[in-house]
């Protein structure tokens, strides 16, 4: 066959007469003879044209699709199948990479956050706290309310003692527009004020104060960074920052399965949190009351936004009031009627404080 | 065997280009990209692309004879590899600079400077392995010069439009293109770029329509979100109405935008290519605003309503509309063209991939 042959070393045009056998085929280019063994020919479809090159090598030779294939119809068929064998054994490689790749993401990450968050030293723990309650403060400003404030933080420091934990149990009553309370790394505990307006009695905002600080030391929360830090560094890192085909798709399912902490872990923090107070002397039963009556709202359909918040960062509330009422003990009321007033006007705002003083 | 012979060809030979991708042959390429994207976690897009690009090249004719791309998934693979673990050193930094104490966020800031300098490193990087991958007739393209003084250079000319408000935006993307067009090679010859016949290419009128049309409606728009804001029942959390109408609102802004200044994007396009030449070829594109809006139009649809599907047939499209688009003017002697000894890098562009910025 016919064909335009480029030696790889000018862009002159060699016009080449090519000659095919069982195992190669080979033409003139200039003074040399070129001998290409199909096992080394990479094939490139141009239209009507085909482009071949040996691998590794700048010659080039352009001959007419028909011609190649005619060729290759008997001979040069191999040429064919090992581009398609290649092309599946990607594939299937890339697939195992990516099933790799998710299993340590969804198994791997979380089973090895426990372990890690007990390695983690505590001074960097709370050091992380620090820069996250600085960053935390613009959003969630503390309440104004200094005595409800004092009264938290005194109640925190009562806590530790029942508590086997490095770190200092600081309750603060927070400006937020939800029902909710966090702990963050390093012994923070932050309470919003619809969520202490939402506690009816001492016992309720006691429980979840209780099971928030259970959570820091059980060492829940660094487990949790350490959690979402796995997987938004593994699956950004994997998937790029691209926009293209699927690579939304695969950001926003890792996002969705980012829950704060795992199911057992909240079951954990909720006995832990019981425990704490009765060896305390306090009362455990507010957690069943104050959970059913948030989830009462929401099966009677009130979703009032601020509790839904609540509910989805504490899930299965019946039941874990359920589990949390046979574990309750009775015991001292965590405030006086006297703190309990003053905690519950801590968040009212500034005209409330100035006649208390 | 027959003796081979060069085919007879004038010493001074005239250019003509030819996009001749067969559009409806991308759709196929796309389903294909796509689906397998899903099932690799995404891994596959290396191949992907280069398999767009491969096509595109081969699609791509100077005076009957397609162009070769070169590149290999693994070589892009390879360099995405590189570039994590980069972005991985600099996340640590970042993150054991924030245990550090809340002052420490000044240390930042220097990294972020860094980050700047490493955009145009990665643009000049990508470009530079384009290149290298890019042959016709056998005749390896291939990039000098430095990606490193690249980013510094970029670093400063961002820094000056900054300080300019943008006015020297125009100026900035001139300075930006030179390099990358004066350090190009094919085989032993060079590029170059002519600046004086950049500048031939009135680019100012259109920017100061973009800038003042862009500053106009930038306040039409924030004075609408004012208003909304005023309105006593605000809520934009909890009213889907309200929420629709800020994206209503930031979309049309975009459309907006883009609208008035196509006419600058067609200009700057032109100027650049207006400076390219090559042993006595002068280039010229023949594009208006019309026509690159027809191109952006296009394309933002076939990406909104694929879901970013149909990206190969974006670029295949892109790639036609203005290569053939572009008229070589003079004549080369392609015998008296010699292969160079460079062969370019062994990896891909990961950092550009990385930051988004290959242009294909």
């Amino acid at each position: 066959m016919r064909g335009k042959a480029h030696d790889g070393e000018t862009a002159a045009v060699h016009e080449v007469e090519v000659e095919v056998s069982s195992w190669a085929i080979s033409f003139r280019l200039g003074d040399e003879v070129q001998l290409w063994r199909l096992s080394e020919i990479e094939v490139e479809p141009l239209g009507d044209q085909v482009r071949l090159r040996r691998r590794g090598q700048g010659a080039r030779l352009t001959v007419a699709a028909e011609d190649w294939r005619a060729a290759a119809a008997g001979d040069a068929a191999p040429v064919a199948r090992r581009h398609r064998r290649r092309e599946r054994r990607l594939v299937i490689g890339l697939f195992i990479a990516a099933a790799a790749i998710l299993l340590f993401v969804f198994v791997g990450v979380p089973l090895a956050s426990g372990p890690l968050a007990r390695m983690t030293p505590p001074l960097l723990e709370e050091s992380l706290g620090e820069t996250y309650a600085a960053q935390l403060q613009f959003a969630f400003p503390p309440c104004a309310g200094e005595e409800g404030q004092d009264i938290l933080h005194a109640f925190g420091d009562r806590l530790e003692d029942g508590m086997d934990t490095p770190f200092n149990i600081l309750v603060e009553a927070v400006e937020a527009p939800m029902v909710n309370a966090f702990a963050l790394p390093g012994g923070r505990v932050l309470i919003t004020g619809d969520l202490i307006a939402e506690a009816e009695t001492p016992d309720e905002l006691a429980a979840v104060i209780a099971h928030e600080a259970a959570h820091v030391e059980q060492r829940h929360v660094m487990q949790a960074v350490w959690r979402s830090l796995g997987l938004g560094m593994i699956l950004d890192a994997v998937v790029g920052g691209g926009t293209g085909a699927g690579q939304q798709v695969v950001l926003l399912a890792g996002s969705v399965t980012e829950l704060r902490y795992s199911r057992e872990a909240e079951a954990e923090a909720d006995a832990r949190g019981q425990e704490i107070l009765q060896a305390l002397g306090y009362s455990s039963e507010g957690m069943a009351p104050f959970f059913r009556r948030l989830a009462g709202d929401e099966q009677r359909g009130e979703r009032r936004a601020g509790v839904m918040e609540f509910l989805s960062t504490h899930p299965d509330s019946l039941g874990r009031a359920a589990a949390s009422e046979g574990r309750a003990r009775p015991g001292a009321p965590a405030f006086s009627p006297e703190d309990w007033r003053m905690i519950k006007a801590a968040c009212d705002g500034a005209p409330r404080r100035s006649s208390s003083d | 065997m027959p003796e081979s012979m060069v085919a007879p060809e004038a010493a001074g030979t005239p250019l003509r280009l030819e996009q001749r991708a067969k559009l409806s042959s991308y759709l196929g390429l796309s389903l294909k990209n796509g689906l397998l994207n899903l099932l690799t976690l995404t891994l596959y897009r290396f191949w992907g692309k280069t398999e767009v690009r491969r096509r595109i090249w081969a699609s791509t004719y100077l005076n009957e004879e397609a162009f070769e791309y070169s590149g290999r998934g693994m070589e892009l693979f390879i360099g995405f590899l590189i570039a994590t673990g980069l972005t991985l050193v600099f996340l640590l930094l970042v993150f054991g600079i924030q245990l550090l104490g809340p002052l420490a966020v000044l240390l930042i800031l220097p990294l972020y400077v860094g980050l700047i300098v490493l955009i145009g490193f990665a643009i000049y990087a990508a470009f530079r392995y384009l290149a290298s991958r890019t042959a016709w007739r056998g005749v390896r393209f291939h990039m000098a010069g430095s990606a490193v003084s690249y980013g510094l250079k970029y670093f400063g000319l961002m820094i000056l439009a900054g300080v300019t408000l943008g006015w020297a935006w125009p100026f900035v993307e001139r300075k930006l293109a030179e390099p990358l067009w004066a350090n190009l090679r094919f085989g032993d010859r060079r590029f170059r770029f002519s600046p004086v016949a950049a500048r031939k290419e009135k680019v100012y009128g259109p920017f100061a329509l973009m800038w003042f049309g862009g500053v106009v409606s930038y306040a039409a728009v924030a004075t609408f979100f004012m208003g909304l804001a005023m309105q006593p029942d605000f809520d934009p959390a909890g009213d889907p109405a309200v929420l629709a109408a800020i994206y209503a609102a930031a979309l049309l802004f975009g459309l907006l935008f883009l609208l008035i200044s196509l006419p600058y994007r067609a200009a700057m396009m032109r100027s650049v290519a207006r400076g390219i030449q090559f042993d006595g070829v002068k280039v010229r594109l023949k594009i208006g605003a019309l026509a690159v809006g027809w191109l952006y139009l296009g394309n933002i649809l076939l990406i909104v309503f694929s879901l970013g599907f149909l990206m190969p047939l974006v670029q295949a499209r892109s790639a036609r509309f203005i290569l053939n688009r572009l008229v070589l003017e003079g004549e080369v002697d392609f015998g008296a063209i010699h292969q160079s000894a460079e062969s370019g890098p062994r990896q891909g562009e990961g950092l550009a991939d990385a930051f988004g910025l290959s242009i294909i």
